[in-house]
């Protein structure tokens, strides 16, 4: 037992790293007004990007802008550091839009620990923690390496790869660390190990990087940055226009990317060299994900490839290092320095940084409660990459999960869990806790079952309600989320309400290859046609509307797929209702008998928290619920009778 | 509604036979059984001769070969114990009377299979499959269940299954991955993965239609004027050597049915000639009555006894059917004209002489060969209208795919609705498409990692 007087400090909270689930974690608990304490081993380094330096993607720019409104920081601080963006899928159609944001490393650094440093209950302490401190069997404070104590209520873990660490470059090299040049934490990880938690093994991997003085770009394909209108915080905190008017710019001068490929000689060296490579050479044997291979997997596994893109992305505005996107390696930096220069453009290039496999321990996640809290040791959250996922979106929106119901915890509040149907963070926690990952989990939109109606234009409509009930947005943030959803609504009824003379209306559709029509017609009404746009109507009805980009998108949305969204809406419903089914902790699957074995076993196993969980479950079937809810009925009406 | 209970049934058919197998199976069965058994098998599988006997009288009931199993290696699944005694009637209907007084209950149809089903140790298709087994009224019909207990069914559809994969892959892609080597997905790779799925629903509605056919027999009507001999023919047909009649008592009120077996194809007769006597107006509208009928046929045995009967009433056929027809003369031993063979496709049939009956079976075969393909005893057979729902459902919404798919202006998420749906309408059959399946699908056909 710790005795309190040892403590340096209690605090609500203690959040242990501060990447992108940490410093998400410890916002969400201050937002809560939490005391908190974020401790991470080196400070310079909160909110460092260690991979590639881009926020976004498909699935994952969505999740940016649900993080933005539960309050988190990620969207804010990317607003302010992004220097290239693009719409990935603009060619889709807006229900699939992606926004994707390269950033300076060194002003997202900033911009983090700036959000971080307006919360004033939230501490940053450096240190790297030893261990936890227990009280009444559950997590009740930590201890770092350099002797330093405090207590808290709730423990988050957020160590990403630091957990036993090990880094491999080529078949010789082999380093223990977290990060290139960071240390790894190996103490915490044999203490939990010993608690009972069940550890295992992922590995992942990063490309080289080289100086962008030494690249020829004149045979190079450039790619340009979109950012027109684009924001992913609809917060608009700092108080500028996008424009700048009111002095302050919101992004930073833009710059390009670069597109090049590993061609024919660059894979002949590959070949050659397999044996060197950690991968192949057998120094790992941890499984990594299959979406983010190594150059020698595609190699190896896509022979057939005439070559294989390449993406050069700038590191910031401070220098002119380029991130070689693409060719995540593991093999000897010499045979790396020799591929790059087999590359077009990069023939005298010089390589900054070599890439490297990196090997670490991961907590599956089934052992986890929906709360992200430990379901062996209470008191402690996990969120991030000690939860088998990849990706700094997945890791910011499992943060701000766990440090808002340890916040929760900590005031004795009950922890709130996001439904399927309202997020993508919802899908991502659910898959976690209760399907489990075998490979590090990475989201995609064909996760969801929703991806129609969960989109990134509309992700303050969705969480907005749920942030405001959970205490995470602040007077003036509800107003204006008020106010942009009010946006929506208005607009919606302008469309029902407004109609447009045949004249002005078919100025609008005969462009757009749409029948004419006779009678004066309502604006919702032809916003419904394929490849009418909403905005033109509004344009041609000579409205005056002052709106946010991403209020049309929805409007518009809404009025022409409203069958589809329906659906899904119906669906979401039935997912609810068996969300407010729980299931108790201690039923006797395994006397189930009525289930089969292998819906026995797999319930046994995860225990799921609501029905819909468990139909989550794959190898649990409709017909096992069913005979789950009746097994449950014949419990529940044996009790009463006893 | 839950196996919480113990059944018993008598599992061989009833009637006579020199044993009749009682099945009983539950968490109570063992000990049911011992307390009627005298002798208990050594272990489980082991058989064992014992007496049974009624525990309360020490009355002999039986004398059977028993045999234990212990849950899970049942059948079941669960524990199980099976008992050969006597046939005939009596004998097992006193061991499973028996049974069930000291707690067991009796199974409901299938309720062995369902338990199977539930502890996991048959897939839906086999337990099907066993049902359709059970019931199979046709040596095809047999030959075809017994396909699907073997997985045969599972294979095609896996295949059908792989070709939804490879589809719904190319739109995961296409969304999730915008930035990778193999760039957008163009329109016409998703029309050709679209048209494999299309070609593989098709060949399995067919099969749904062969295999009713098989199941049930595939429907011949008798149409003709009356008098025109339709009667003696369908007794005729019945009477054939070598032909297993299974008599369906009443299922319909105007017509009778019967469903012979002569050659490769199971043929279920219908006759409305047993209408004839019941009124004046049915007599008066001859063919007509038939429609119902005719509707349904898979084939019209067209009978007249003449050239101008045949026809007319072929023509009067056609009007409510475009099932193909085989023109029956009939009587041909009354009016042996040679004349009237002038009707090129008519076979000639005595039913009185029972000449041409053989050819007549030949030549309705080779019609259904023609119409409905070949009767393959390899090819998958589904059987059951609940597929037929599924594939129905399926085909649908790939319909509507194609045509959103088509047109371009829809998001691609939108289209995909349809193409979830298809497999899950489909998930009856094969068991979930899960996003784990084509996310895999998707990493072993693309090269993915920007």
């Amino acid at each position: 037992m710790d005795s309190a007087h040892q403590l340096e400090a209690r605090f609500d909270v203690i959040v242990i790293g501060a990447g992108h689930a940490g410093t998400e974690a410890a916002v969400a608990a201050a937002r809560l007004g939490c005391r908190v304490a974020l401790i991470t081993s080196a400070l310079e380094t909160i909110g460092q990007m260690s991979c590639n330096p881009a926020i976004g993607g498909v699935a994952k720019g969505t999740v940016v802008r649900e993080v933005d409104a539960l309050g988190g920081i990620m969207g804010r601080a990317t607003d302010l550091a992004m220097i290239q963006f693009r719409m990935l899928n603009r060619g889709k159609g807006a229900a699939v839009w992606a926004p994707r944001a390269q950033c300076d490393r060194g002003l997202y650094r900033r911009a983090v620990r700036t959000q971080l440093e307006r919360h004033p209950t939230l501490r940053t302490i450096q240190g790297t923690v030893a261990r936890l401190l227990w009280t009444d069997g559950g997590a009740g404070g930590v201890e770092t390496v350099e002797g330093r104590r405090f207590g808290a209520s709730a423990v988050v873990l957020t160590a990403g790869t630091f957990m036993r660490g090990r880094i491999h470059i080529g078949t010789g090299t082999r380093i223990a660390g977290g990060r290139a040049g960071e240390a790894a934490t190996v103490d915490l990880a044999e203490q939990l190990e010993r608690a009972g938690l069940e550890v295992s093994r992922f590995k992942t991997g990063t490309p080289p990087r080289i100086d962008g003085r030494t690249v020829d770009f004149s045979s190079l394909q450039v790619q340009e940055s979109e950012v027109d209108d684009f924001d992913y915080s609809w917060s608009h905190y700092w108080g500028a226009s996008r424009a700048g008017a009111h002095g302050e710019r919101r992004h930073p001068a833009q710059l390009p990317c670069w597109i090049t490929f590993l061609e024919e000689g660059g894979k002949r060296i590959i070949q050659a060299h397999l044996a060197e490579s950690a991968m192949y050479g057998g120094a790992i044997s941890a499984r990594g994900p299959r979406y983010c291979p190594s150059v020698e997997d595609k190699v190896v596994r896509f022979p057939d490839a005439v070559r294989h893109q390449l993406f050069l992305e700038p590191e910031g505005h401070d220098t002119s290092e380029l991130y070689v996107n693409g060719l995540s390696t593991s093999l000897p930096a010499a045979v790396q320095l020799e591929i790059l220069r087999s590359i077009e453009g990069l023939g005298r290039a010089e390589m900054t940084r070599a890439g490297y496999a990196i090997e670490y321990d991961y907590f599956p996640p089934t052992q986890l409660w929906p709360s992200l809290e430990s379901r062996l040791v209470p008191g402690l959250f996990f969120a991030g990459q000690v939860n088998g996922t990849t990706g700094y979106e997945e890791a910011a929106g499992q943060g701000l999960m766990a440090g808002l119901n340890a916040g929760k915890r900590a005031r004795g509040e009950s922890a709130v869990v996001l439904g399927r149907e309202t997020s993508y963070i919802g899908v991502l926690v659910d898959d976690l806790v209760t399907r489990g990952v075998d490979e590090p989990y990475r989201l995609f939109t064909s996760r969801s079952e929703f991806r129609l109606t969960v989109r990134q234009d509309n992700a303050l409509a969705r969480l907005a309600p749920i942030a405001i009930e959970a205490g995470l947005l602040d007077t003036s943030e509800q107003e204006l989320a008020g106010a942009r959803r009010e946006q929506e609504s208005a607009l919606l009824r302008l469309a029902h309400d407004t109609s447009l003379s045949p004249a002005a209306a078919n100025a609008v559709l005969e462009p757009a290859g749409s029948a004419p029509v006779r009678q004066p017609t309502r604006i919702a009404e032809l916003a419904r046609r394929q490849g009418v746009s909403l905005r033109g109507l509004v344009v041609a009805a000579d409205l005056e509307f002052p709106l946010a980009p991403d209020a049309m998108v929805t409007v518009e949305l809404e009025l022409k797929y409203a069958g589809y969204f329906e659906r899904e809406r119906v669906h979401a419903d039935k997912l609810r209702r068996m969300s407010h089914l729980p299931l108790p902790s201690d039923l006797p699957y395994e006397e189930f008998r009525s289930l089969s074995t292998e819906a026995r076993q797999k319930l046994a196993a995860r225990r799921p928290g609501t029905l819909a969980q468990a139909a989550a479950i794959p190898g649990v079937s409709p017909s096992d619920l069913q005979n789950l809810l009746v097994e449950i009925e014949r419990r529940r009406l044996a009790s009463a009778a006893s | 509604m839950v196996p919480d209970d113990t059944i018993v049934a008598v599992s061989t058919a009833s009637g006579r036979g020199a044993i009749a197998i009682t099945r009983m199976s539950g968490p109570r069965a063992h000990e049911i059984a011992r307390r009627c058994l005298s002798a208990w098998p050594a272990g489980p599988r082991l058989a064992s001769l014992s007496e049974v006997r009624d525990p309360r009288t020490g009355e002999t009931v039986d004398r059977a070969i028993v045999t234990t199993f212990v849950r899970p290696q049942s059948f079941t699944g669960e524990d199980l114990v099976e008992i050969s005694g006597h046939g005939g009637v009596l004998s097992p209907a006193a061991v499973a009377a028996l049974l069930i007084r000291e707690g067991a209950r009796q199974a409901e149809p299938g309720e062995f299979t369902r338990r199977a089903v539930l502890n996991g140790k048959l897939d839906l298709l086999q337990a099907e499959g066993i049902a359709s087994i059970v019931d199979a009224r046709t040596e095809a019909a047999r030959r075809g269940a017994l396909h699907n207990v073997d997985g045969g069914v599972s294979r095609q559809i896996g295949m059908l299954r792989g070709a939804i994969l490879d589809l719904e892959a190319l739109l995961a892609y296409d969304i999730d991955f915008p930035e990778e080597d193999d760039g957008p997905i163009g329109r016409d790779r998703v029309e050709r993965a679209l048209a494999e799925v299309q070609h593989h629903l098709a060949d399995l509605m067919a099969s749904v239609r062969l295999g009713e056919m098989v199941r049930e027999g595939a429907v011949v009507v008798l149409a003709g004027r009356p008098n025109a001999g339709k009667s003696s023919l369908f007794n005729a047909l019945l009477g054939l050597e070598r032909a297993i009649v299974h008599e369906t008592p009443g299922t319909t009120r105007d017509a009778i049915e019967a469903v012979i077996e002569a050659g490769r194809w199971p043929l279920r007769l219908v006759d409305t000639a047993g209408l004839r006597e019941s009124s004046d107006e049915i007599e008066r509208t001859g063919v007509e009555i038939s429609q119902r009928y005719l509707a349904g046929a898979h084939v019209v045995l067209v009978c007249g006894a003449s050239e101008d009967e045949l026809r007319a009433t072929s023509d009067a056929v056609h009007t409510v059917t475009a099932a193909p027809q085989v023109r029956v003369r009939t009587k041909a031993d009354l009016v042996g004209e040679p004349g009237a063979i002038a009707a090129p496709a008519a076979i000639a049939v005595s039913a009185l002489r029972r000449d041409g009956l053989v050819d007549l079976v030949g030549a309705i075969e080779q019609t259904l060969d023609e119409a409905y393909g070949s009767l393959d005893p390899e090819l998958p057979l589904l059987t059951r209208a609940r597929h037929q729902a599924a594939l129905t459902n399926a085909a649908a919404e790939l319909a509507l795919f194609a045509e959103l798919q088509g047109t371009n202006a829809v998001p691609a998420t939108i289209a995909a609705v349809h193409l979830r749906s298809a497999s899950q309408a489909l998930e009856a059959l094969v068991g979930s498409i899960d996003v784990e399946d084509v996310l895999s699908r998707v990493f072993s056909t693309f090269c993915v990692g920007k």
